[in-house]
Order: structure tokens, then sequence, then C-alpha cells
């Protein structure tokens, strides 16, 4: 990673870990709701957000849940983080490839892609199930290299109550995950959704990590052209158009859906009311 | 001479005027201080979006229960000075008398959207010192704090002290919090111009996706950090502000030497 991008990258880890935990306890408090609830997929973005969860509160519940195209370390790792944390008595162990069968025949469909949302969806109505369940709020773990560049599955993966890790790049993830204490196997692993065998992250975009953050950084957070970032990190300038349209067309994941106005006052437009209220 | 403040650094609910009020009533009611300051909009909370349309009609009503306890205290609210005009507002209210200060500088930037619900005040109407145990007192809100004119202002009209409350929310995290370096230098430059007493009331805690850092602070007329209260937390810090620091602070400082005519060059540009 360029020198400049990672500098910036390397913030205080106790503050932010002071900060989610605080805030984690403050949004439980204000939603009324006794705790959380973690899908763990063995990854470093859940990891943390399982942590992060864990000292926030002792009201959580983690739910591992494969299919036939996770790979084997990633459960191993999962069920590592759960014993690293103390966490043996409040995890469900759920494999989910006989509920996607049958909601993909349901569809007639056995393209991957579909699949593998299908499969992202499947465990978000699990992780809602077990909320409601016990009264939790689904904690999300996507981070903000994903949110930006669009890379969740829309009311898959994004479909939870609230994103505690949602304003660190993946990179950030990574050392945040160090300054935890996690596992150096699960903090140096590639990324990846496993929706399907052998997808990789960086593979499946073609861009690696420290490209992309170091574009998503200089480009929206530092607001610089993309002839600036190309030259700065001495890179092609198709390689900063390919990571912007990413992030450009998958605007519709990050907001709520668009209403057709008609009233005086429409909902989000010009009706703007705090999620809470006394 | 001089008077003790603390700074009540609260968690303001976001509208819940009753929660907020109790919460007020129950410092004012504990405290030793001659004035105790609350941040901005501490009886609102401050992301209030269209709350604001809403939250002035029983905050109106929490005034006078303030003022019915308190010997001398600052905090925030949303005023309707008229019909249907708001305004960020500063309660000063003294031995029972209540008066209003208003915010002029309504930061619209970035997560800021205060000129969507708010009407600026109006420094040929709005700025006033106030007194108390002869300790002679501005207030400015938040935003105003960022710049030199509010302050310098009071001070040329007799205030030795000024009270900001104020509602930071954390933002442009490094290794250091950037913006707790931002106000103390702030906090410390209004001391350090005109020899006074500069104490800042941070919110504390979340409200929406912002958070309210805390670290509400005094400086001393010489521009020291002589109190500080926590970060992240709710805090409550005392201290007594002794005119006699204000009177060695400006024998040894250039305040006496303000030149009004920059003031008519920046009124003409």
């Amino acid at each position: 990673m360029h020198e400049y991008v990672l500098k910036k990258m390397m913030v205080d880890f106790e503050l932010v870990t002071n900060y989610i935990v605080e805030r984690l306890r403050e949004y439980l408090e204000f939603s009324a709701k006794k705790g959380g609830v973690v899908g763990v997929s063995g990854g470093i973005d859940s990891a943390v957000t399982a942590a992060l969860l864990a000292r926030a509160t002792n009201n959580y519940f983690f739910l591992i849940m494969p299919s036939s195209t996770t790979p084997k370390k990633d459960i191993d790792d999962a069920l590592g983080l759960i014993k690293m944390l103390g966490a043996e008595d409040k995890y469900a162990y759920i494999d989910i490839d006989e509920i996607v069968n049958n909601i993909a025949s349901q569809v007639k469909t056995n393209d991957h892609y579909v699949i593998g949302n299908i499969k992202a969806r499947v465990r978000m109505v699990l992780l809602y199930g077990y909320a409601q369940k016990l009264g939790y709020l689904v904690i999300g773990t996507g981070d903000k290299s994903e949110l930006l560049l669009g890379y969740f599955t829309k009311y898959g993966d994004g479909g939870v109550d609230v994103l505690p890790i949602g304003d660190l790049y993946k990179t950030q993830v990574r050392m945040l995950g160090r300054y935890l204490g996690l596992p150096e196997d699960i903090v140096t692993k590639p990324s990846s959704p496993a929706l399907w065998e052998g997808q990789t992250a960086e593979g499946e975009i073609g861009v690696d990590y420290d490209t992309i953050d170091s574009i998503l950084y200089l480009r929206f957070d530092e607001m610089r052209t993309p002839e600036e970032v190309a030259n700065f990190l001495g890179i092609n300038i198709d390689i900063v158009r390919k990571i912007e349209n990413m992030v450009r067309f998958s605007q519709h994941k990050r907001l709520a859906p668009e209403i057709f106005r008609l009233s005086g006052r429409a909902i989000n437009s010009d009706w703007r009311y705090p999620r809470q209220w006394g | 001479m001089g008077i003790k403040v603390e700074l009540a650094q609260i968690k303001p609910k976001l509208g819940d005027i009753n929660y907020n009020l109790e919460k007020h009533i129950a410092i004012l009611s504990t405290s030793s201080a001659d004035c105790v300051i609350f941040p901005e909009l501490s009886l609102t909370g401050y992301v209030l979006r269209d709350l604001a349309f809403e939250v002035f009609r029983e905050s109106e009503k929490a005034i006078n229960k303030i003022a019915e306890v308190a010997k001398c205290a600052v905090f925030g609210t949303v005023k309707e000075v008229r019909t249907g005009i708001l305004r960020n507002t500063a309660v000063v209210s003294i031995n029972g008398k209540v008066d209003y200060v208003y915010k002029f500088y309504l930061p619209t930037y970035g997560l800021f959207e205060e000129r969507r619900y708010f009407q600026p005040g109006d420094p040929l109407k709005d700025l006033k010192v106030f007194e108390i145990n002869g300790m002679r007192f501005g207030v400015v809100i938040c935003e105003d704090g960022w710049h030199p004119e509010p302050i310098e202002a009071l001070a040329m009209m007799g205030a030795d002290t000024i009270f900001i409350p104020a509602a930071s929310p954390l933002r442009r995290l490094d290794r250091r919090l950037l913006i707790q370096d931002n106000w103390e230098a702030l906090v410390k430059a209004h001391s350090l111009m005109y020899g006074i007493w500069t104490a800042f009331t941070n919110a504390v805690g979340s409200q929406e996706e912002e958070f309210f850092w805390g670290g509400s602070m005094i400086s001393n007329p010489r521009g020291e950090i002589v109190a500080r209260a926590k970060l992240f937390e709710e805090d409550r810090i005392s201290y007594y502000l002794n005119e006699e620091d204000i009177r060695i602070a400006r024998f040894f400082s250039s305040f006496r030497d303000h030149n009004n005519d920059f003031h008519k060059i920046l009124s003409n540009i």
C-alpha cells in the first residue's frame, strides 16, 4: 500500500475500539433491545464485529451458517473465534444448503450468482429469526470498502440493523483485528464471501484490496480527481474508473428505496426525522 | 472576586424534553456552582432534523421550570422567535430572570444542516453581556467560537468570561482526536486574545450517526487549560474563575491596544 495512504489508515485503534464498543452499547440501549446477533463466517469483518460486540455486552449470539461452498478452513476459524471469545454456549451452527437448494429449486435456477445471493439472504433470514426470538438486534459486519463498492448482497449481508465497522476500510478492519488480538490466520486471510467455490473478493473485482482502499480513500475521503488518484498511486486510470463505477452503480444498495413523491411531505425528501426520538 | 462555574457535560436524549429537563434539574439541584453551563441544544438534543419543528413548544415550558430552580444556568433550546421562525438558542437564566442568546453562524456544511431549520441571530441586536457576582460574561454557541468576531465583540462590550455551549461531533479521526485539538486551540486563542476565561461545554454520546465527544474544557486568561471533562462519557467539572487572573493576564497582553480601525476596513469589504 502507498505509504501516504497507509499512514492515513493507521488511526488510534484503542480509541476506535472504545468508541465502537460504547456506541454499540448506546445503540442497544436506545433501541431497547437486549443484545446482538452476528453471523460469523471465519473472515475478518465478522470476527472483528463479534469481538467488539462481546466487549459491548454479554448478550450476544453468534451464528455459523456454512454452505457447501464454505471452505473448511473458514468453519474452523469461525469455531476457533467462538472458543477464543468464550462463546461456546452462545452460538448455533446451521448448514444452509437444504434451505438454499429448496429456494433455488423454486426459483428454477442453477446460476451461481443467483444462488450466491440466495445464500446471503437465507443467512439474513436466520439472523433475524434468532434476533427476534432473543430480543436482539442484527449487528452487520460490512466495512467501508465493501459498502462503497456495493460488494454485498442487497437485503442479504446488507440486511442488518446497524453497521458498527462501516466507516472503517478493509485495511483498517485488519489492523483493528490485529489490535484486538484475533488469530493471524483470520487477520491475513484473503477476503471472500464464499458464495461459490473459489470466489475471492480480489479475484472477482480484479483489483487487490490495498489498491481498492487507496483509490476509495483518495477519491472520496480526500476528494481527489480520478487523474490525480491514478498519478498519485502510479496506476492505470482505468483501474480508478473501474472502482469508481462500482461505487456509482451500487448507490441504490446504500440508500433506502426511492419513494415517488405525491404529497407535500414525502418520506426522506422533506420529511426527515431521526431514527428515534423522545 | 470570581465565580465558581460547573460544566455539565450531559448526554441529551434526542427530542425527549422531559428526560432532558429532569437531567438539568437534577444537576442544578446538586451543584454548588454559581453558574452551570450545559451543552448546545441541551434540552432538545442536536441532530433533530424535522423534530426541530416540534420540540420548541414543549421546551418553552421546560425553560420556566429550570428558571425556577437555577441560580444561574446556561442551557440550549430551540426557540420560536416569531411565528414560524426558529433559532438555535442558549437560555441564560439568572435568579429567575430569563434571557436568550442566539447563534450567529449556523453551520450548513458536511454533516450540519442548521440553515434548513434556523434563522441566525442578529449581531446588532443579540450580543449581550450578563453579570453574576460581579463577573461579566457572554455566551456564544458552538460555531460562533470558530469565528473571531462574536467573542471579540462581547469582550469589547465588557465580558470577562465567555461560555461556549457546544454540540461538537467526532469526525476525521486520525492518530489523535483532531476536533479536540481544534477546539483546544480555539478556546486557548480566545482566552489569550482578550484576557478572558473561556469555558467550552460539549455534549456527549451518540445522536443518529453522530457522536459527541465530550472533552469540555476551561482555559484561564493566560491560555492554559485548567480543567477538562472526560472524553466519551457524561461528566461534571467545576472551577473557580478568578478575576485576579484576568487582571494579571491583561497587564501582560496587548488586549488594551485593540484597534477598531481594522473593523472599519472589515465593514467595507
